[in-house]
């Protein structure tokens, strides 16, 4: 990369860029803290128990809990074993949402957790290793009075991992047993107003079915979905964000285009950077609100998941081009070893999330982490990933370490080198250490907000006002690595001094000074001549 | 008209001031006759409730259903962790529901104060979530609700209306009769201690769904205790309970414990005036009926045996004859075939 408007800019214009992109960043952080709510809400469901008083359970027969046409229920199982009502006659019938609330299409996904209340008895505990068969029935409609319409229908197991924390006595007899929650349905897009879900758990005792799964009491359920306020705040960022990235985007590549010589790798890298940030930040969701497009979930894992291997390519090729070690680069393939575990680890997560977000598009109940393969499928992709992580963070460590050992190194013989190879090294440790600066401030910004969503309860109040942490940690890192990406498109853009500087044969010193800065550790592109000839007229003069 | 009014007032003030207790609404668990409670006129019929009470039943029918649950939750709970101590919470067919142990100011009352607050939170709470009633963490009367609404912002949690009836509800009578009396004060503290056993023991539980289902993306939600927590809570409370008096502290009156040794109570401490009964005797006047005829534990040191439970009578010893369920088959639900197994026990009774 040649000699980069970052250089030739004046201490004063850098620290007016850093303030706007600062007020930028607090803008962005005060619009998720103040005016959006918090970015999901978790809705409590309890599951009523219907009768389902058929004889033969024929199919599309549909128990709703409350309103019109409401199911015959029961209070609890006693009033069941009075009646003489069986297990595989008793229907769970949840509604989403609570009475007098419609869902919306705002609220972009919608994922349900599912708990059991088993009662702990001495003569019928949950037995080792116990297994739950879920006979499921999702159905939607859009106003109130029409037929429900089926969505899925699905069988599914679901381990109960259950443990009780007191003594297994007869006094003891009566509290629940403590559960995990179990991951139950995941839709991408929430395009319906009403959606009814009906649960059966049938027992069959030769084939050992829902045996030994205990006395259960109750099912409940906690929906979780996006707040519409949260998605509204976020597309408008969204909107808001694309444009400025575009633009900075073009305004950069014509830079480069402007140049005689062909771009450089580290400049098609940072371009590439800036096309996978539009790509994120294209706001295709507001098709969400029109349309029933329930890939959305998996199309934003995978819109982030380049961006992300995209970002640490990137830390990594720039280390590379700045490592002042003569050595000539400027390929992509000479970086195999480092983009490689981020290729295949990225590699890894997508197949995982493919193999649980893409199965849920065909099956909303679908989770990988239900069976036993499936959890060791999963957990080997996610190790794997993980190695990969710890390899790249190695690799960029000994990286960093390597440049500033050079550094330290080109330091010691810089008052020895002529005017223009002084310059031109300057130039290069300055542009080194701004980015890593820079990184490492947005790198720790990011773990700290994320450590303080995590820890805090989500709002603090100070004063009259509340601040949704949560969310201003969501908008706020997202505008921040959208800065960041810009400054970078921006500081990095070959400087425009070089133009014209061609013909003019450097008359000042300051001029052919800059000149070599412009050419640059790449040195086979222009360096060495360049270099020499440049020395040659400022020996000349 | 005007007289006609009038009278009624004054009849009203009149029964406010001397009907019997604040715990009265307790007996809608006995009134398994009245079916559901789906209209207004059901309000004015129903045996324990104050005047106030009614009219929180009126303008909310939808939610007795929920209470008259609570009061049964809550009976049955009492009995459960009662069971082994000379007070076993029998409930009369009459009004009051406990009897008169409940009347005064004592250990049992301030547990069945405590108990009715939290199990009436903890029913509506449920009744919420189970799409039964239609306000809920949506109504604007609730502490916390946001303004802009369901789609904007979500809605509250189910526990915050649940609260906030009980508190309108259970505590109405209290509230009614001003912050005077020094009983008022303690039935107002031991119903709050009953909900804080709900809300200082809520669960807080998290579900990650980030990116690949990471933990980027985090949303936690409180949920409730099951009932037989709270209920060994407040137990708990109850067994180390702070036996406090009324004092005048500038223009208000508080409660302050009665022995200055001891650290002051908390929020979440049971607090009563009078020392209980032994409840040893029949006596039908206060409603005790005594431990004569109790089942006891020979062996057992504690409360629940003959030595205590029986207040020094002596016990009956007999062998029975008993038929147990064994070795059963269970589904999860309705079903349990067993074989039946007679075993012989001994069986002590207090005389």
């Amino acid at each position: 990369m040649a000699g980069a408007i970052i250089e030739n800019m004046s201490t004063k214009k850098l620290v007016i860029v850093g303030v706007i992109l600062l007020l930028f960043q607090v803008f962005s952080f005060l619009v998720g803290g103040l005016i959006a709510p918090s970015p999901t809400t978790a809705v409590h469901y309890l599951a009523t128990k219907c009768v389902d008083v058929r004889k033969h359970h024929q199919k599309s027969k549909w128990f709703m809990p409350w309103g019109p046409n409401q199911c015959e229920k029961i209070r609890d199982f006693d009033e069941a074993t009075v009646k003489m009502i069986e297990a595989n006659d008793i229907v769970f019938a949840v509604h989403i949402p609570l009475p007098n609330k419609e869902m919306s299409p705002w609220f972009q996904f919608m994922l349900v957790i599912l708990q059991f209340d088993i009662a702990f008895k001495l003569v019928n505990q949950i037995e080792e290793g116990a297994v739950a068969t879920i006979d499921v029935g999702l159905a939607y409609r859009d106003n109130t009075v029409s037929d429900w319409i089926e969505m899925a229908h699905s069988i599914e197991q679901r381990k109960l991992s259950c443990n009780f924390t007191t003594i297994k006595s007869p006094e003891n007899e009566g509290r629940y047993y403590e559960c995990d929650l179990l991951p139950f349905m995941e839709v991408g897009s929430v395009a319906h107003k009403y959606y009814l879900l009906n649960i059966r758990l049938p027992v069959n005792e030769r084939k050992r079915v829902n045996v030994g799964i205990g006395e259960i009491k109750d099912i409940r359920l906690v929906g979780i979905h996006q707040n519409g306020g949260f998605t509204k705040v976020w597309f408008a960022m969204k909107t808001f964000l694309t444009p400025s990235i575009l633009i900075i985007m073009v305004w950069y590549w014509r830079r480069i285009t402007l140049m005689t010589r062909p771009p450089v790798l580290l400049e098609k890298v940072i371009f590439a950077l800036g096309i996978s940030m539009t790509f994120i930040n294209i706001p295709v969701e507001w098709f969400s609100v029109g349309f029933n497009w329930t890939w959305m979930l998996l199309f934003g894992d995978i819109r982030q998941g380049i961006f992300y291997a995209m970002l640490l390519s990137f830390w990594i090729i720039f280390c590379g081009e700045h490592l002042m070690d003569q050595t000539e680069r400027n390929r992509f393939a000479v970086y195999w070893k480092q983009v490689g575990p981020i290729v295949f680890g990225s590699f890894c997560l997508f197949i995982f999330d493919m193999c649980e977000r893409g199965v849920q598009l065909k099956n909303p109940f679908y989770s990988i982490w239900a069976s036993d393969v499936g959890t060791e499928l999963a957990m080997a992709f996610i190790i794997v990933a993980g190695i990969c992580a710890c390899l790249y963070f190695l690799f960029l460590c000994f990286m960093v370490f390597q440049v500033f050992r050079n550094i330290s190194g080109k330091r010691t013989s810089l008052p020895a080198m002529s005017k223009a190879r002084r310059l031109h090294y300057e130039g290069l440790i300055f542009r080194f250490k701004f980015l890593m600066l820079v990184t490492l401030a947005c790198a720790a910004m990011t773990v700290i907000f994320f450590i303080i969503s995590q820890v805090n309860e989500g709002h603090w109040h100070w004063g009259d006002y509340t601040v949704q942490v949560n969310s201003a940690f969501f908008t706020g890192i997202y505008g921040m690595w959208n800065l960041y990406v810009f400054a970078i498109m921006f500081l990095y853009a070959p400087s425009h001094k070089r133009y014209g500087d061609e013909q003019s044969n450097g008359d000042l010193g300051v001029n052919s000074g800059e000149d070599i800065q412009l050419t640059t550790t790449i040195t086979h592109v222009d360096g060495p001549t360049e270099i020499y000839k440049m020395t040659g007229k400022e020996a000349q003069e | 008209m005007t007289s006609e009014y009038l009278l009624r007032t004054l009849l009203m003030l009149i029964l406010a001031l001397f009907s019997a207790n604040a715990s009265n609404w307790l007996y809608l668990a006995k009134l398994s006759s009245v079916g559901s409670i789906s209209e207004e006129e059901t309000c004015e019929k129903l045996k324990g409730l104050i005047q106030r009470q009614v009219q929180i039943c009126k303008r909310n029918v939808e939610v007795m259903d929920a209470v008259r649950r609570g009061a049964q939750l809550a009976i049955d709970e009492c009995q459960f962790q009662f069971r082994n101590r000379r007070w076993n919470c029998s409930t009369l067919e009459t009004l009051p529901v406990f009897g008169k142990v409940v009347t005064q100011g004592t250990r049992e009352a301030a547990f069945v104060y405590a108990i009715s607050s939290a199990s009436v939170a903890f029913a509506v709470t449920r009744a919420c979530s189970s799409g039964e009633l239609e306000k809920c963490g949506c109504d604007r009367n609730v502490h916390g609700v946001s303004p802009e609404g369901f789609q904007w912002s979500g809605c509250s949690d189910n526990i915050a209306y649940g609260v906030a009836f009980s508190q309108s509800f259970v505590d109405v009578r209290e509230r009614s009769k001003g912050l005077s009396s020094s009983r008022a004060l303690m039935n107002l503290h031991n119903n709050e201690a009953g909900r804080k056993a709900i809300l200082n023991n809520m669960r807080v539980e998290c579900k990650c769904h980030g990116v690949s289902g990471s933990c980027e993306v985090k949303t936690c939600w409180k949920a409730m205790p099951p009932f037989r927590k709270v209920g060994n809570v407040i137990k708990e409370k109850f067994d180390g309970a702070t036996e406090v008096e009324q004092r005048r502290i500038g223009t208000t009156k508080v409660l302050v414990p009665k022995n200055s040794q001891f650290k002051p109570h908390t929020d979440e401490d049971l607090v009563y005036l009078d020392p209980s009964p032994d409840f040893c005797d029949h006596d039908p006047k206060n409603g005790v009926l005594g431990t004569a005829g109790r089942h006891c534990n020979k062996t057992s040191k504690a409360i629940d045996g003959c030595e205590l439970m029986c207040c020094g009578r002596g016990f009956h010893t007999e062998e029975v004859e008993v038929v147990d369920r064994c070795s059963c088959k269970f589904h999860w639900c309705c079903y349990v075939k067993c074989k039946q197994c007679r075993k012989m026990v001994e069986m002590h009774t207090c005389r």
